[in-house]
């Protein structure tokens, strides 16, 4: 964790303090020892093969369910979470699925109509998709609403679980530059969890490594984003060599060495 | 905005007369249902004779001429009135109590043998039990009526917040939903999935139970114009009290438990294909 601190610097605010984090299902450990920092502003990506634990990490962080050990210090205002399912109300459409977050953020009535339709249209949904129910959407549509339900009550962090997977490949850059954008114009921070590097290079300022077994983040590393001319190329050369020089990264993609252990 | 607006509520009233129409028009099904029954009465009647079966026009002869007379209208509001006081007690309680247990498993394994024990006792047992607390009055009626279908609400009521989708919740509260906003929004709606078809059953049971009840603890209502025909073997008048309870429990379905789920079940409506709907 030191290589983390150093990169953040002694200034900066931290959004999301995870101190000695653990949890255990039915007295299954499944999360041990767990350090991570967040700063404001500040994307961090999560990876790890399946089932390491990082879903559950991010309900922790996002006081969803409770830590079994450790602390967590929240310095933001207000989170906003998108779940690796969508998990929309089946019984409202995709307008009333936008607007129930809206008004449990407190969001009056006369403004709900407006935020929705301009949310909507960040994520790429047509005005009629808006009058849809769940069921009639496909997968894609149903993650791009829930995507939009996570923006729309424009929160200062966001925990985004594996957000981009049911989307197109032109879809999810649009959506990773979506959330490029919101996070440059604003005070946005966030903890992106997704099982792809490319992804993770693409976007996050920092990538953590967690262990295969969820003991401890096995290490962070910074992306150069800043440096100049960081673009597709940059980007697949940066992952490429990671991936082949960096011991950090040789196992994220062992599902079955995991399995076999 | 506001054209938008107004483009969605005329959307909207087309949707829903748009469902009504189909509501009305499955209607066909049913008086073609109720013709073929009337069909077997007509033959029943011409093999046994009047004195066993009235045919079904002299019946419905004998319920127009009820239905001219104001005593007998009040007759029928009474088990009217009994029915759906008794119905609303048990819809509160049984659905209370359902979602009570829904939440917590110590309540639920506390409650599941009571609730046998209630199915298994005999509803004409309890009858004799309130004739002795209440008398012939809408108590017992409504006594009768709690016990019966109690059973049924609670397990619809339980059934629908135990299987409901834990995701939603989760959701709910990431999105800062507290406890009681988490189940007004989101568990009481997952609950109507195996309430409603609950209550629909339950308001069978409670027009059933109501004309039975007031036939035996002698309560009047429509039970008691049933026992004053058994007397006078009057089975025309017999016949024509048991159409108007059924015509009653229909026009209370219809307004009362219909319309509220068509409200409810739009969405699932909304995944079926046209043609196949209902
Ligand atoms: N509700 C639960 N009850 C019991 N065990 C659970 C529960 N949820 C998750 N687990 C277990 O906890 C471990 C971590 O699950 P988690 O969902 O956090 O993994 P993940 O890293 O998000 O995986 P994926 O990348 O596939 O989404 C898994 O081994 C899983 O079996
Ligand atoms: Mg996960």
């Amino acid at each position: 964790m030191a290589s983390g601190r150093t990169a953040m610097g002694d200034k900066t605010v931290i959004a999301l303090n995870l101190k000695g984090v653990g949890h255990a299902y039915l007295g299954r450990t499944v999360l041990d020892g767990i350090d991570l920092a967040i700063a404001e502003g500040e994307i961090v990506a999560l990876v790890g093969p399946s089932g390491c634990g990082k879903s559950t990490l991010a309900h922790i962080a996002a006081d969803l369910i409770e830590a079994r050990a450790g602390r967590i210090d929240r310095g933001y205002r207000r989170h906003a979470m998108i779940f690796q399912e969508p998990s929309l109300l089946p019984w409202a459409t995709a307008e009333g699925n936008v607007a129930f977050s809206l008004k449990l953020a407190g969001v009056p009535r006369r403004e709900r109509a407006g935020r929705i339709v301009e949310t909507a249209e960040r994520v790429s949904l047509l005005p009629e998709d808006l009058k849809k129910f769940p069921v009639e959407l496909s997968g894609g549509m149903k993650q791009r609403v829930a995507i939009a339900r996570a923006l729309a009550v424009r929160p200062d962090f966001v925990y985004f679980d594996e957000p981009f997977t049911a989307l197109d490949v032109a879809l999810r850059r649009r959506m990773q530059d979506l959330v490029k954008e919101t996070c440059a114009g604003g005070q946005l921070s966030g903890l992106f969890i997704t099982h792809d590097l490319q992804e993770a290079a693409r976007l996050a300022d920092r990538i953590a490594v967690l262990d295969s077994h969820g003991k401890g983040v096995l290490g962070v590393r910074i992306v150069p984003s800043a440096r100049p001319g960081w673009d597709d190329t940059a980007v697949f050369d940066w992952v490429q060599s990671a991936l082949k020089h960096d011991p950090l990264f040789r196992h994220i993609h062992d599902v079955d060495e995991r399995q076999i252990a | 905005m506001p054209k938008i607006l107004q483009q969605s509520l005329f959307e909207r009233l087309a949707d829903r007369t748009g469902r009504v129409l189909e509501f009305l028009w499955s209607g066909w099904a049913g008086l073609a249902a109720l013709c073929l029954l009337a069909a077997v009465w007509q033959a029943g009647h011409e093999a046994y004779g009047p004195f066993i079966l009235t045919s079904p026009v002299e019946t419905l002869r004998a319920a127009g001429a009820l239905a001219a007379d104001p005593d007998a209208w009040t007759v029928g509001l009474k088990t009217l009135q009994r029915a759906v006081t008794g119905f609303a007690l048990v819809a509160v309680v049984g659905g209370a109590l359902g979602i009570v247990a829904g939440y917590s498993p110590a309540t639920m394994r506390l409650a599941s043998p009571l609730v046998t024990v209630i199915l298994g006792v005999p509803p004409i047992a309890w009858i004799v039990l309130a004739m002795i607390w209440f008398g012939g009055s809408d108590a017992t009626v409504r006594t009768v009526i709690l016990v019966a279908a109690l059973p049924v609400v609670f397990l619809g009521a339980a059934r629908g917040i135990v299987t409901r989708d834990r995701g939603l919740d989760r959701m709910a509260r990431a999105f800062g939903a507290g406890p009681v906003r988490r189940f007004v929004s989101v568990g009481l709606r997952q609950t109507t999935t195996t309430l409603f078809p609950a209550l629909a059953l339950a308001l069978g049971t409670s027009f059933k139970v109501a004309v039975m009840a007031e036939l035996l603890a002698n309560a009047g209502g429509i039970g008691g114009a049933l026992a004053d025909a058994r007397i006078n073997l009057d089975i025309a008048n017999a016949l024509a009290w048991v159409v108007i309870s059924v015509g009653l429990l229909i026009v209370v379905e219809y307004t009362l438990i219909y319309p509220v789920k068509g409200e409810l079940d739009r969405w699932r409506r909304a995944a079926q294909p046209w043609g196949i709907k209902r």
